[in-house]
């Protein structure tokens, strides 16, 4: 249920940090453009989020009901029925929907609170230590297991399983981004910074966050699809949110029903919907983090 | 429902469970087996779950069920129509107002050479009823003060009060348990009896020899079993494979791992199974129902108009039709169904589905709808996600009250939740089902009265009360029959209980196996005593 987070992506980065400055990112984007999976990745991504806010003009919502129940592909159902007769391809693009969103809000969730410490952690030493001992301490906890038993204890719902998988997702994104961060705030900038102001929220705005900001790229990609990734499961394991369409829900539904021995279309589609995702996500941010990287950069 | 048994098993009886089986006098005569002899063949079942609980005394799930129903039997039976019928006991009765009887067979034995005897029986409902083992037997015994064996073959029960159903009840739901192996331990409410000393002691056809959890259960053959015809159970072993869901199940089937699935067919494979090769569905009769109840601790829907405007705003026919795919039958929303004999009542028609008789009985409650046609009113309904019939139907429910502009909000939660939510009366609408409600008198005392196990619409009516209170120390079974009818009429018109269907189960085996006999209920179902001791393997 957890996507390997790319080599590339927990390495600090030894290289001098881009700064901002409209020249590296447009070197970056030149180096991003020639990589055809990134760009691939990108559209795809582009596509299912585009689909997530075109809802509504690509299929009606799915009914609760329908006479026609588990028919096969094709003959006015393009990607066929459930065993309640409603269209698999209504409930995949509505499932977008809420795949797309958990991806957002639980990323965001992370990246934000993971940052947040990091940086603190990063810039007063003294926070360092408890910091560290605390992001390992729950990168150590079997993070499915809990993750059950809270969505089980506080009730399937959409905010749940957000709240949840940014709960277990932001140890992952402060690890990244604070070893980032220790080797931005020893650099020479920062002591000048510290030499010109006392404000430190200003430094650390101004200076901290945009020097780590690359790292943060990657993180929210791969938090995202792992996010995507532990909705999925936990809506499989009978967790979700039982009145919203999401791609678990349609295979926990197709396993309930037991549905699953004979329309192969129930496990297919819904599944190659999260492999879309996640996998243009993972390569995405392997991508970028190529094309970041100066030394992928023509000189 | 899968799985509602531990909870209701404790508090009361009937009504949950299922039972088990063993119909002495029900020989298989359907299913041709009269050339079949006790052989070798190994006769492999699936579950879903593993057996957690080896005494039968104690609550149970399926799988439990299933293992203990094949080493204890019990007094009576039940057949398709949901008849009792004897198993160990021969005669059952009455010896006066508060004297119950049965007569009990003498040619039964465990298997370590003991006989059965009416001590085992009169152990068994004495110490159940003083180690209040929290299973379905104990909920029975209300009314029972003693038992006493008055002869080898005689046990007789003192009654604390006159109560019509309790012999038939008593011997339908408890398992006989053997005296001088239970004895031991103690406290029957305590005794794992998970064979650690020595192994286990059966008088069923079968008696289990081998454990792997979560794996298997191994059964090896009893061969002295005079309640299936021949005396000598036909499969050499019956071992109980587990597989964690039912498309495994079906997988495992197909390919010939098992040769019967325990656990009742998903409505949307029975058709599919019915047509592939190898493969035939058996069906039983449903004898239990599905249904809804309304909290009336809720001011709202303590209003019957708006629990009448509820039942209006299901379409039943819709949920029959495609959750059921036409599975299920009507009882015309009244807990006395076809199956219950000369108590059902064919005046009484399910409630209609009109949304326009929802609208206005919402506006004679004094509910005025908003601008979008919505009253102020919502309801939170719960159910089991374990329960994926339920699951399937309460969509439709919800969205059909929509029309109406009932709101109701579904809490789908994991079962256990669900029953703790069900037992503090944390809901507005219950949603679920009862696997057996066969006795009308004893469903209505646990239903309808004041502090019933199950009275989850918490009513509490004063001439619903007289009519139940009278009809359950009543003698003569026509009056129960018109009490019992005037009673369900009262909770129609009432909507004290909204009763959606009652289904009809199908069971799948390979049809390289013959002679099964199929019994109402999933706990029953194909895997009674007499059913797999009368199995065999077709000749090729």
């Amino acid at each position: 249920m957890t996507a390997p987070i790319p080599e590339a992506a927990l390495e600090p980065i030894p290289e001098p940090i881009a700064t901002g400055g409209s020249r590296a990112s447009r070197a970056t984007w030149r180096a991003f453009r020639k990589q055809p999976l990134g760009l691939l990745s990108l559209a795809i991504l582009g596509i299912l989020i585009l689909i997530s806010i075109a809802a509504p003009l690509l299929a009606p919502y799915p009914a609760s009901y329908g006479t026609d129940v588990l028919k096969p592909p094709g003959g006015g159902y393009p990607l066929g029925t459930d065993a309640l007769g409603r269209d698999l391809w209504g409930e995949i693009v509505w499932g977008t929907q809420q795949s797309v969103l958990v991806a957002v809000a639980a990323s965001a969730i992370a990246i934000a609170f993971g940052t947040l410490v990091a940086v603190l952690g990063a810039y007063i030493p003294k926070l360092d230590a408890v910091i560290g001992v605390v992001v390992d301490l729950t990168l150590s906890l079997p993070v499915l297991p809990l993750m059950i038993l809270v969505a089980a204890l506080v009730g399937p719902s959409t905010s749940t399983i957000i709240l949840v998988v940014a709960a277990f997702s932001w140890p992952e994104v402060t690890r990244i981004v604070r070893s980032q961060a220790l080797a931005v705030v020893k650099l020479p900038y920062i002591d000048a910074a510290r030499l010109m102001t006392r404000n430190h929220l200003w430094i650390i705005g101004r200076h901290v966050v945009p020097a780590v900001a690359p790292v943060i790229v990657v993180s929210v990609v791969v938090t995202a699809s792992r996010a995507v990734l532990s909705a999925a499961g936990l809506a499989f394991l009978g967790l979700g949110d039982p009145t919203t369409w999401s791609w678990g829900r349609i295979l926990y539904e197709a396993q309930a029903s037991g549905a699953m021995v004979s329309a192969w279309w129930l496990t297919l589609f819904p599944s190659l919907a999260i492999l879309a995702l996640v996998l243009s996500a993972t390569l995405l941010s392997i991508a970028y983090n190529d094309a970041r990287n100066p030394r992928n950069h023509d000189r | 429902m899968r799985k509602r048994y531990p909870l209701l098993a404790g508090v009361a009886a009937i009504a949950v469970l299922a039972l088990s089986a063993c119909a002495p006098e029900a020989p298989p005569a359907a299913t041709s087996t009269s050339t079949a002899k006790a052989g070798t063949d190994t006769l492999n079942i699936a579950t879903t779950t593993d057996v957690v609980n080896y005494n039968p005394l104690v609550g149970n799930s399926r799988s439990d069920y299933w293992v203990s129903n094949l080493m204890y039997p019990h007094l009576l039976s039940m057949n398709e129509d949901g008849d009792r019928i004897p198993e160990v006991a021969t005669d059952w009765g009455y010896v006066d107002e508060t004297t119950g009887f049965y007569e009990i067979r003498d040619d039964m034995k465990w298997s370590d050479g003991e006989p059965l005897t009416a001590e085992d029986v009169a152990y068994t409902l004495n110490a159940t009823k003083k180690d209040k083992p929290a299973g379905t037997l104990y909920g029975q015994l209300a009314n029972m003060d003693s038992a006493e064996a008055v002869s080898k073959t005689r046990v007789e029960m003192k009654l604390s009060k006159p109560d019509a159903s309790i012999v038939e009840g008593i011997g339908f739901w408890g398992n006989i348990v053997p005296q001088h192996v239970f004895e031991k331990a103690g406290s029957v409410a305590e005794f794992a009896n998970d064979g650690s000393d020595g192994g286990w002691v059966s008088a069923g056809p079968f008696v289990l020899t081998k454990v792997q959890v979560g794996q298997s259960y191994t059964m090896d053959r009893v061969e002295d079993y005079p309640i299936v015809k021949g005396g000598t159970p036909i499969p050499a072993k019956v071992v109980y494979r587990v597989y964690p869901d039912v498309n495994a199940e079906i997988l495992a089937l197909q390919s010939g791992a098992v040769d019967a699935i325990a656990n009742a067919l998903p409505p949307a494979q029975v058709e599919q199974l019915k047509n592939t090769a190898g493969i035939k569905v058996e069906e039983s009769t449903g004898l239990g129902y599905a249904h809804m109840t309304y909290n009336m601790d809720n001011p709202d829907l303590a209003k019957v108009e708006v629990r009448q405007a509820l039942a209006h705003a299901a379409d039943y026919d819709a949920i029959r039709k495609v959750v059921l795919q036409g599975q299920a039958v009507s009882t015309g929303s009244s807990p006395l169904m076809e199956v219950h004999g000369d108590y059902y009542d064919k005046s009484i028609k399910e409630y209609d589905f009109d949304v326009d008789k929802s609208r206005s009985l919402m506006e004679k409650a004094g509910y005025t709808a908003d601008a979008n046609g919505n009253f102020p009113v919502s309801f939170r309904l719960i159910y089991s996600l374990q329960d994926s019939v339920t699951s399937q139907w309460v969509q439709l429910v919800k969205d059909s009250a929509a029309k109406a502009g009932i709101t109701i909000e579904l809490q789908g939660t994991e079962r256990n939740t669900y029953l703790a939510m069900t037992n503090a009366g944390d809901y507005d609408i219950y949603a679920g089902n009862f696997a057996i409600m066969e006795d009308p008198v004893t469903n209505m005392v646990l239903s309808y009265l004041p502090g019933g196990a199950i009275n989850y619409t918490h009513v509490d009516d004063p001439e619903l009360n007289d009519l139940i209170n009278t009809a359950s120390t009543s003698a003569d079974e026509k009056e129960r029959v018109k009490l019992m009818r005037e009673a369900a009429q009262i909770v129609h018109e009432k909507v004290y209980d909204n009763i959606m269907y009652s289904q009809q189960l199908y069971f799948a085996h390979s049809d390289k196996w013959t002679g099964f006999v199929s019994k109402p209920s999933e706990l029953l179902s194909i895997v009674n005593p007499v059913s797999l001791a009368s199995a065999s393997k077709t000749a090729k």
